[in-house]
């Protein structure tokens, strides 16, 4: 009896049936650098998160993980939470003015940029949105990932008004004003516009997976 | 000279900084500003101008409007009205029916015409004689038989015809339950759940499990388009599917994905060629690397085995091994639609994230009876399947002989596909015309394509082919070519005659047609 052909014989026209998006950039870049070795770069720049099929699983329903940033309170919280890190800070007996404010403003700079950039995805109810947010941040999902907007505004504003007054009251001491700066300049660009669901890579030998 | 040229321009400066600081003054509140500047500015320009920056950023982007966000914006592209102008002016409506070109119009002059209800021997409307069916899929031989015909008339009377609704919708009565408990029983799995549609069974089954981050490794005969990561194997190859699951492995572990679902999806017997899967080694391979394996057995369901229970029972496998059975009732038990079978928990699931399930109309309930009495039929005269089965051996024990064709089929199944031997290279195409090689190296399991692409003429094929059906059908025998929507995938199957193996067909005629068969194919294929 004739034994099958392992290949049995396809003919292959010029049809692209991947969808554009994350497959293709998926295998080439991967490919590429798989032909390449490990990428020559220490910092790479990559997007995440764009393909139609993430859109349109993101518009099936409001994302309640981003969406209590436009709430009512969800503005004022912010002065009042600094207000009350401030007095807890200045509890703690022996502690200087300087100390104090430079501890509020570095204690504000990084747990806002560990809840807004850093952690990705929704944390309740995977089965609404499919893991069409898994690779976005909580900044990137305000607002459906539209730009100046009132929310986006308020949380630009509100880091900067905390950093100079935090300089003006620790009069202008030039080490606080360094740190202070450097931890502000870390918080501002993470929600800079063009860094839109950008994430930079530190010695990148292949995309990871998602 | 230059002094009195450059004199008004000083002039100018001066008196417009003079201006601006006098309405600066004059604004309440700017002596405050003034002042407060100056005490902090502390010698420090380098400071103070960092600040200021910061606040013009500040200011700039209170100042900005809001762009539009991802989901809406992103693809919309604005003309300008003179370019909308141009494409209302260039624009020409098609016809909703685009004229035939001539390979079209001989394909569809190439459709026989029948008189009178579908058989085992129609009588063709050209010559008037009876032709031997081969060509409709009638395997167990209950198209147009009496008792089920009985059966469902009852139904129509009692229940009338439609079922006004999806399943989930008041469209399920006792019909369908019986029909999923009757599945279940035959298959011997806990559960099933029976779709209205066969073609989009098996697209709202992986669906329903398999999402966002989930690996998929599917063969490559069998393409799927799916939102899951999706590997590929080597056709039929169970040594190709198992360095997939390594490579998958490895990569799992070196990138240190999340722990997902892991499929593996396989036809029982393949549609494009009648090859059948190695099911013991497949639930051997699922278990040792901790997949679940999704058997599409639409044909392989009502015509393997001893009672075409399927290849669980070819096999000796027990059903419940096969995480899920996904089959058509369509194509071998003459009713219509299909079902997945399974555990209880998955089958449930499907009821409300089976796209199909719960968005379609549910089957009538004649047609679902109709099926309920084909299971019936199957399990009480086993004597249908061992003609079947002798139907199949005999046909395949006079084609196999012939020289000029290739029979990629298993020798159970009972779709048979006939193939050229010899690939008809494509004219003037500047390929590789090595039709045998076979690549030593593992194919991408990334690309559809695998590495080794056998390419041929598929036009050119067709109509040779078409020639021994159209001889063929003048002697008396109802075959066919294996019909396909070319220029939709990215792997086009061969082109092939498809024989579909009866047992309504009596063993004589078997044999009669075979040799018939046998005589064209050498005549035509041999001179070629």
């Amino acid at each position: 009896m004739p034994s099958p052909t392992s290949s049995g014989g396809i003919n292959l026209r010029p049809i692209n049936i991947l969808p554009p998006g994350n497959n293709t950039l998926t295998f080439t870049s991967s490919a590429a650098a798989r032909r390449r070795g490990r990428s020559g770069s220490i910092v790479a720049v990559q997007e995440v998160g764009g393909g139609q099929e993430e859109f349109l699983d993101q518009s099936a329903f409001p994302n309640l993980n981003a969406g209590w940033v436009n709430g009512k309170g969800a503005w004022v919280i912010h002065p009042f939470l600094i207000f009350v890190g401030k007095v807890l800070v200045d509890s703690i007996p022996g502690m200087q003015q300087n100390l104090s404010w430079t501890i509020v403003n570095l204690g504000y700079m990084l747990i806002s940029y560990f809840m807004f950039h850093y952690v990705t995805g929704v944390p309740f109810g995977s089965d609404s949105h499919g893991g069409a947010y898994d690779d976005l941040t909580l900044w990137e999902q305000i607002d459906e990932g539209a730009q100046y907007t009132p929310a986006k505004k308020w949380l630009v504003c509100t880091p900067i008004a905390l950093f100079l007054i935090s300089t003006h009251y620790t009069h202008y001491d030039p080490w606080a004003f360094a740190i202070n700066f450097t931890a502000l300049l870390f918080v501002l660009l993470a929600k800079l516009p063009q860094l839109h669901r950008q994430r930079l890579r530190f010695m990148p030998s292949a995309r990871s997976h998602h | 000279m230059e002094d009195s040229a450059l004199e008004p321009l000083f002039v100018f400066i001066a008196y417009s900084v003079s201006t601006i600081q006098r309405s600066f003054n004059a604004l309440p509140g700017s002596a405050v500003i003034v002042r407060y500047v100056k005490s902090s500015h502390q010698n420090d320009p380098f400071r103070t101008i960092l600040e200021a920056i910061l606040v013009i950023f500040a200011i700039r982007t209170l100042l900005q409007s809001r762009t539009r966000s991802d989901t809406t914006g992103r693809h919309f592209i604005k003309f300008t009205a003179n370019e909308i102008d141009e494409l209302v002016d260039e624009w020409s409506p098609e016809p909703l029916v685009p004229s035939l070109n001539e390979a079209e119009l001989a394909d569809l002059a190439s459709v026989p015409v029948t008189v009178g209800p579908p058989g085992p021997k129609p009588k063709l409307q050209s010559t008037g004689k009876t032709a031997i069916n081969l060509a409709s899929y009638n395997f167990a031989g209950l198209s147009g038989n009496d008792k089920v015909k009985d059966r469902a008339v009852s139904v129509l009377r009692n229940y009338g015809l439609g079922s006004c609704g999806p399943p989930g919708f008041y469209g399920t009565n006792d019909i369908h339950l019986d029909l999923e408990r009757d599945i279940a029983n035959f298959l011997g799995t806990e559960a099933a759940i029976i779709y209205s549609q066969g073609f989009s069974t098996i697209s709202s089954v992986i669906p329903a499990f398999s999402k966002r981050g989930d690996i998929v490794i599917a063969d490559r005969g069998a393409s799927r388009s799916l939102r899951s990561t999706v590997r590929w194997y080597d056709h039929n190859d169970l040594n190709s599917l198992e360095e997939v699951m390594q490579s998958v492995a490895k990569e799992i572990k070196t990138k240190r994905w999340r722990l997902t679902r892991r499929f593996i999806v396989t036809e029982g017997i393949f549609e494009n060629d009648g090859a059948m899967s190695d099911l013991p080694k497949l639930v051997e391979l699922g278990r040792k690397y901790k997949y679940r394996l999704i058997l599409d057995e639409s044909f392989s369901f009502g015509t393997v085995g001893r009672t075409g229970r399927g290849l669980t029972e070819l096999y000796n496998v027990p059903a419940n091994q096969i995480d899920l059975i996904v089959g058509s009732l369509a194509n071998t038990l003459a009713g219509c639609g299909g079902f997945c079978a399974g555990s209880r928990i998955a089958v449930n699931h499907q009821r409300i994230n089976g796209t199909s399930f719960v968005f379609s109309a549910a089957m009538p309930g004649m047609l679902a009876m109709a099926a309920s009495e084909g299971i019936q039929i199957l399990t009480s005269t086993p004597s249908i399947l061992s003609n079947l089965h002798t139907n199949i051996f005999t046909l395949r024990s006079i084609l196999d002989k012939i020289d000029c064709i290739t029979i990629p089929s298993h020798p159970a199944s009972a779709i048979i596909h006939i193939q050229l031997r010899d690939p008809i290279e494509p004219a003037g195409n500047g390929l590789p015309t090595t039709a045998r090689a076979v690549s030593r190296r593992p194919s991408n399991p990334t690309s559809l394509v695998p590495r080794d692409l056998v390419v041929f003429d598929i036009g050119a094929e067709e109509k040779l082919l078409q020639e021994v059906v159209d001889e063929a059908l003048a002697q008396g025998i109802l075959i066919t070519r294996a019909r396909r929507l070319r220029g939709q995938e990215a792997l086009e199957p061969r082109p092939s005659i498809k024989i579909a193996a009866s047992a309504a067909v009596s063993k004589k005629d078997t044999e009669k047609a075979a040799s018939i068969l046998k005589g064209i194919l050498t005549k035509v294929l041999g001179k070629k």
